[in-house]
């Protein structure tokens, strides 16, 4: 089950919720920390701690900076480049596509991100669904409203992420989003990247998959592939399905290069699923000179995804973190990003002490965007997980401006929590984290990651300098 | 010549083309420059016919075109319920003239006067050689590879010039009126069209390189300069990529004849440009630039006949294979080798006539960004 109450209660109450509240009998954390959980299948970030020392030198060197008093954890520096932007803090809110209810409150969580000084991700099929410029559904908000309600917030810090699927290429979107004169100023400041898709965490070299009503099914008949045929069956439900993009390191390798010759201003960045051939991925991108390459693991949400996959499928992301870290050292200019159940500081914290230079994630800005009162009691039943549950939330309220707020709550939480556990480790730059800040309770994470592992004999964090 | 106009910019001339069309269009420098095009007009065919190409008329609209490059936009229409595009170039339908004409026993060589629709992006409003609305002269030529096709342009671009230098007298009244803003636009100033003896010089995409390269050595200052006319901070130019405009002007610049750069690093162009099976990553394409500053003028390739080899391509360019269902068809059952270019007739007259900008070729110029009538 994904943990939507601390979501919700992130964004509800923001950074009062990043320490346990007394009333709060339900919270384990009030007894101490949380030693049992849920069974799991593979090790996930959870497997791993952050191991603080009693010696910290640059908790001294920041102390004779400061001059007149001791660092705090407000002193930890958070802001820096990520894919080709200045950004206010390496967490990005991951590409999100079409389905209405994500729709709907695009434009809000446009605005938390900018104000908030972060990257804003837009996925496929928007305009497709939504309409470019004008509102296809009166109701829904088409692209153009994502790109501007992030621009008329934007403080300098951040940038926004757009992809292309291959239904998008069918109406040349990056062409026409390139070519827009709204736009122009934003790609010459070097503020907008596209994002070639690969695929993703839970549907690993699959295509996307969606239901669709008939009157949609038969828009669409050409452009997808929709079962049954909407002229032949006449039902109320269809599954629309588009096939996943072809790649060979080839095809990848020249895509690069054309679109950085065709969009000489625009950020590249590529989103890649959890796949075995990770490390080749990033050697071209790095090769190609890709501005980030973002990797979503198993673990990672979606709209809608066969169970089979996300029960077997892909890798998870201590994994794809150890396939890549040989070749990351070799292409420092351009940053990974990982994505897949990343919701707390403490996941910013452990991404980047093992030489990511960020995070991103979908599930935490849907779910706080929709976080009013009552919203919970819907979340929390069995319907979560086929996101109908969302479709029920949107209808006890609309996402508006209080969704700003409810989103810029959460992403305070993990600026603090990133901040707090970075001044915990001695450190006051999140760019200073290093795999000696982390340890792991497994001995086979620790061999893969080449971290410590906690219970390990052989293993010793800091060596005496007197051995009996 | 009398003129009732008074402008010292190209961006008043192009406020008067946004206000009042009549006064500026019937003004006697204009009216010359639009005899000069039908003049160039009619060179053009008048040669390609001599040479046994037989002209179609180009489609308008169809259900793909030729994907724009260098992030030009196409423009959809809504075609009884199905998205058609505007040609933005009529290349797909270039290689199935010419094939049908060779498989029907003819000689295999066509051309077009096609309209072509490209929104481009706004940064290209400052090039003075991009429109948004163009007439392309598009020629392809069965069994011929891309030398072939340089040849056919050199031969028509030389027949162009010794057509014009019989206009001599009436071009150049139109160079001394835009001369002071011609060399504001970085254009050398002219005395008398280039005569042309023999051959056009033939560079490589990779020796154009060097060439700019050891100029810049040579004369370090001009890449501040260039970087100043264009807007552009930095130096873009690489050996594995594109020759920038600011440096294409450059090379343009500094050549007092029209001059070919080929084989050109995989990358910028559309599918439909031919890899070379000899040398992978490298085309087998060209581009002809016009001396003096005035840059491109013709863009052309052999052509990719395989589907085997079309399919990666497309994909390379992020392309959706169903979206071109009609041609893949076509090449599966009668593809061949062709090659053919492009060459800008708005272009020509800008050069001919030594505009400082291309839309002063036209009465309503589409200047990407710009509202005209």
């Amino acid at each position: 089950m994904y943990p939507y109450k601390q979501i919700i209660d992130r964004a509800r109450n923001g950074r009062t919720a990043v320490y346990p509240k007394a009333s709060d009998s339900s919270r384990l954390s009030i007894m101490g920390a949380k030693i049992t959980g849920e069974f799991k299948r593979f090790p996930t970030m959870e497997d791993i701690l952050i191991v603080p020392p009693l010696f910290t030198p640059q908790r001294l060197e920041k102390s004779i900076d400061l001059l007149v008093r001791e660092p705090v954890f407000f002193d930890v520096e958070l802001a820096g480049k990520l894919g080709g932007f200045h950004v206010s803090m390496p967490l990005v809110q991951s590409s999100m596509g079409s389905p209405d209810v994500w729709n709907l409150l695009a434009p809000y969580a446009a605005k938390a991100c900018a104000l908030e000084g972060i990257i804003y991700g837009i996925g496929e099929n928007v305009a497709a669904t939504w309409g470019y410029e004008t509102r296809k559904v009166k109701s829904q908000p088409c692209l153009k409203e994502r790109i501007l309600a992030y621009f008329e917030n934007f403080h300098g810090k951040g940038g926004v992420v757009i992809q292309q699927n291959e239904e998008d290429a069918q109406s040349e979107l990056w062409n026409r989003l390139y070519s827009d004169p709204d736009l122009t100023q934003f790609f010459e400041d070097g503020f907008i990247a596209f994002e070639i898709k690969g695929g993703q965490g839970a549907k690993a070299g699959m295509g996307g998959e969606r239901y669709i009503d008939r009157k949609t099914a038969l828009e669409l008949k050409d452009t997808y592939y929709i079962h049954p045929d909407p002229e032949m069956v006449e039902q109320e439900r269809y599954e629309r399905h588009s096939a996943p993009d072809i790649f060979t390191e080839e095809i990848l390798r020249n895509r690069i290069i054309k679109m950085k010759n065709d969009y000489p201003n625009a950020k590249i960045w590529l989103k890649v699923g959890p796949y075995r051939d990770l490390a080749r991925v990033l050697e071209i991108a790095g090769d190609t000179g890709v501005d980030c390459l973002s990797i979503d693991g198993k673990e990672g949400g979606t709209g809608m995804s066969p169970s089979v996959a996300m029960s077997h499928v892909g890798l998870p992301i201590l994994a794809c973190i150890a396939l890549i870290s040989e070749q990351k050292k070799k292409y420092p200019r351009t940053d990974v990003i990982i994505s897949g159940r990343m919701m707390s500081g403490a996941d910013l914290v452990k991404a980047m002490a093992l030489g990511m230079n960020g995070i991103a994630m979908g599930r935490p800005f849907l779910i706080s965007g929709y976080s009013f009162r009552f919203a919970e009691r819907y979340l929390a039943s069995e319907l979560y997980r086929k996101k109908l549950i969302a479709k029920i939330a949107m209808k006890i309220r609309k996402p508006n401006e209080q969704s700003v707020q409810l989103i810029r709550n959460f992403v305070e939480t993990i600026r603090i929590e990133a901040q707090l556990l970075t001044a915990g480790l001695g450190k006051y730059d999140l760019k200073k984290l290093s795999k000696e800040d982390l340890a792991t309770v497994s001995e086979q994470i620790a061999t893969m990651l080449d971290i410590p592992s906690i219970y390990s004999q052989k293993e010793m964090f800091v060596k005496p300098l007197i051995v009996a | 010549m009398q003129q009732n106009i008074n402008s010292n910019s190209l961006e008043s001339y192009l406020e008067q083309f946004t206000t009042d069309i009549a006064t500026i269009t019937s003004q006697p420098v204009f009216q010359e420059i639009y005899e000069i095009y039908d003049l160039i007009s009619q060179s053009m065919r008048t040669y390609l016919v001599s040479q046994g190409f037989l002209e179609f008329k180009p489609p308008l609209i169809g259900p793909v075109t030729d994907p724009g490059t260098r992030g030009a936009k196409q423009v959809a229409i809504d075609y009884y319920g199905k998205e058609y595009k505007f040609m933005s170039s009529g290349i797909l339908y270039k290689q199935l003239l010419s094939i049908s004409r060779k498989m029907a026993g003819k000689e295999g060589k066509i051309f077009f006067f096609a309209d072509n629709l490209r929104l481009e992006p706004l940064e290209t409003a400052n090039t003075d050689r991009h429109l948004a609305e163009f007439i392309q002269v598009d020629l392809e030529i069965v069994d011929a590879d891309h030398h072939q096709a340089m040849d056919v342009a050199e031969g028509l671009v030389s027949y162009l010039h010794q057509e014009m230098k019989k206009y001599e007298a009436k071009l150049k009244p139109i160079w001394e009126f835009f001369e002071p803003l011609s060399s504001q636009r970085g254009l050398r100033k002219r005395e008398s069209l280039p005569e042309i003896v023999g051959a056009f010089k033939r560079y490589t995409h990779a020796e154009a390189v060097d060439l700019l390269q050891t100029y810049i050595g040579e004369n370090p200052d001009v890449v501040k300069e260039i970087q100043q006319r264009f807007g552009v901070k930095a130096s873009r130019l690489s050996p594995k990529s594109e020759i920038p405009w600011e440096y294409e002007w450059l090379l343009s610049h500094i050549h007092d004849e029209p001059f070919f750069i080929y084989d050109y690093p995989k990358g910028a162009r559309g599918f439909y440009d031919r890899e070379s099976p000899q040398q992978p990553g490298i085309l087998m394409d060209f581009d002809l630039i016009f001396p003096h500053g005035y840059g491109e003028a013709i863009s052309g390739a052999a052509r990719e006949f395989e589907v085997s080899k079309v399919i990666p391509r497309m994909k390379e360019s992020g392309e959706s294979l169903q979206k071109y269902r009609w041609y893949l068809e076509f090449l599966k059952k009668h593809g061949q080798p062709t090659a053919g270019f492009g060459i800008g007739l708005e272009r020509a007259v800008r050069y001919f006539c030594g505009l400082p900008s291309i839309f002063l070729a036209l009465p309503y110029p589409r200047v990407p960004g710009v509202f005209s009538a």
